[in-house]
């Protein structure tokens, strides 16, 4: 279960999150929207803090944190009960797809190395990956190294997977490998929140979808509520901008 | 001036100056491994932006960049035990090779500095970012992720400071020290072969010099290995197995099945 209570976030003058409350159940997929710099990546990496929330309280299962008083402790635990996948891979250029996925479990879980290998064959086994064990990351095609990213968050067995726009990097005919690696993991029940512009991935794959803009939620519900009756007028707004009028599915 | 030329006497003079190479070497050695331990005391400052060390670290950077390394070994040969004995220790006894190689390391030290933060800035933050979120603290972060892939980028660099050090190394004969070159000095007064002398000099250092290029050259590629693409790879182990080509053969006959244009 994860908490959030009151984040705010502001760099220098600009207030980017202006009090965010979310809640998040187990197993659920949560997926962000929002028009660009409207704070949804930023939230994301306050969750784990890549960002420093300027106030608030971030609790990740028996994790809890307040944000004004957290030292390194707390912020290592909250790190090491969540894993992230990154818009631009971020996989460690200088090991190859296994050892990307066990060094966490070796380093930080401080697995057993011959139990870490074991347990990233099978994820990378997953996701569709089994052949490429020993590839390295310029040996790989973007969505190949994504899907090495989700590997990588995927072993490491967190508590939630946090995806910052996985697909915006990739060339279109990629996107789909990596969106179905996606909506695999999220069917096994695993905690997802997930910011992306793939309105077709959201409608289908998530239980709670959250719209933000200008550094607040303006509204949240079910994917039906929000797609077919959005209340908010920004809302209506936002997905009849990126929607297409007609849709041509049969 | 001098006696006449004759080329037989620099194959000689070359095998003599050969006993001087271990002090040559010894300081070189010695100097750099030291500069890497204050390379990284000076570029960790400015890395990490340390508010009282940072302008500290400038000034040293400066200091020793900006003047001739003869000047420094005079100033901290003649100096240091000034300055020493004002804290009360004697120092007059020490060996001249100590301050030599403290200069030298001093002076290394300060472009290793350069040279590792330009590598450390230059591992993209994204990879950092990866590591915090999967869990590590920054010391792992450091030194799991950062360092294997900032070495690798800074081999080149190093190698130059290397080399030049092992060039500068020849000053050292102006205080006295009897390494290759101080040695030469005194084969030249001892024989009056003054050109052979310099040339059978010029050699040696020429060939440690390629010695090293060689060697940096190697352990780049080991450290870069995953840069090079698949196909890179296969086009060098086939290149390297003429000899016992069978392997090579095969991975070359994968590729052709693989379609990728070789």
């Amino acid at each position: 279960m994860i908490k959030l209570t009151g984040i705010t976030k502001s760099f220098g003058r600009n207030q980017v999150l202006k009090g965010i409350d979310l809640h998040v159940n187990k197993g659920e997929v949560v997926v962000i929207l929002g028009p660009s710099g409207s704070g949804k990546t930023t939230l994301l990496r306050c969750i784990n803090y890549l960002e420093r929330p300027s106030d608030g309280q971030i609790v990740i299962g028996d994790s809890i944190v307040d944000c004004k008083r957290a030292g390194k402790q707390d912020i290592l635990q909250l790190r090491r009960k969540s894993a992230m996948v990154f818009q631009q891979y971020n996989l460690f250029k200088h090991k190859t797809a296994l050892e990307n996925v066990m060094e966490g479990l070796v380093i930080v879980q401080k697995r057993p190395k011959e139990e870490a290998r074991e347990r990233s064959v099978q994820v990378l086994e997953k996701v569709g990956l089994g052949s490429k064990l020993d590839a390295y990351p310029s040996e790989l095609s973007g969505g190949q190294q994504q899907r090495v990213g989700i590997a990588r968050a995927l072993a490491l067995e967190p508590e939630v997977i946090l995806f910052d726009e996985p697909t915006s990097a990739l060339d279109p005919e990629l996107v789909g490998e990596v969106l179905e690696v996606i909506r695999k993991i999220a069917k096994e029940g695993i905690t997802m929140i997930v910011v992306t512009h793939e309105m077709g991935f959201a409608r289908d794959v998530s239980n709670h979808v959250v719209f933000m803009d200008g550094g607040v939620i303006v509204e949240e519900g079910t994917p039906q509520e929000i797609f077919s009756s959005p209340k908010e007028e920004r809302t209506k707004q936002f997905l009849k901008r990126i929607t297409p009028e007609w849709s041509y599915t049969i | 001036m001098g006696k006449e030329f004759e080329i037989t006497y620099v194959f000689t003079l070359f095998i003599k100056l050969l006993s001087a190479l271990g002090t040559t070497m010894f300081i070189v050695v010695a100097s750099i491994l030291l500069g890497v331990i204050v390379g990284f005391l000076i570029a960790l400052p400015r890395l990490y932006n340390i508010p009282v060390l940072r302008p500290f670290s400038q000034v040293f950077v400066s200091f020793f960049r900006g003047t001739p390394v003869l000047i420094q070994l005079f100033l901290i040969y003649y100096g240091l035990p000034e300055v020493l004995k004002l804290l009360s220790l004697d120092v007059s006894r020490a060996p001249v090779l100590m301050f030599v190689i403290f200069t030298y390391a001093l002076h290394s030290g300060a472009f290793i500095s350069e040279a590792i933060r330009a590598a450390v800035t230059a591992v993209d933050r994204g990879q950092v970012e990866a590591a915090y979120a999967v869990g590590m603290n920054s010391y792992q972060a450091f030194s799991r992720i950062v360092l294997p892939q900032a070495l690798a980028v800074s081999i080149p660099v190093l190698a130059n400071i290397v080399i030049a050090n092992l060039k500068d190394t020849s000053l050292a004969f102006s205080l006295g020290v009897i390494e290759l070159t101080g040695k030469a000095q005194t084969l030249v007064t001892a024989t009056q072969h003054f050109i052979e002398t310099y040339i059978a000099l010029a050699g040696i250092y020429l060939l440690i010099s390629i010695g090293l290029e060689k060697a940096f050259n190697k352990m780049e590629r080991r450290l870069l290995s995953h840069e090079r693409s698949a196909v890179q790879k296969a086009e060098e182990r086939a290149s390297y197995s003429l000899l016992s080509s069978y392997k090579g053969f095969v991975t070359r006959l994968k590729l052709g099945k693989g379609g990728s244009g070789l």
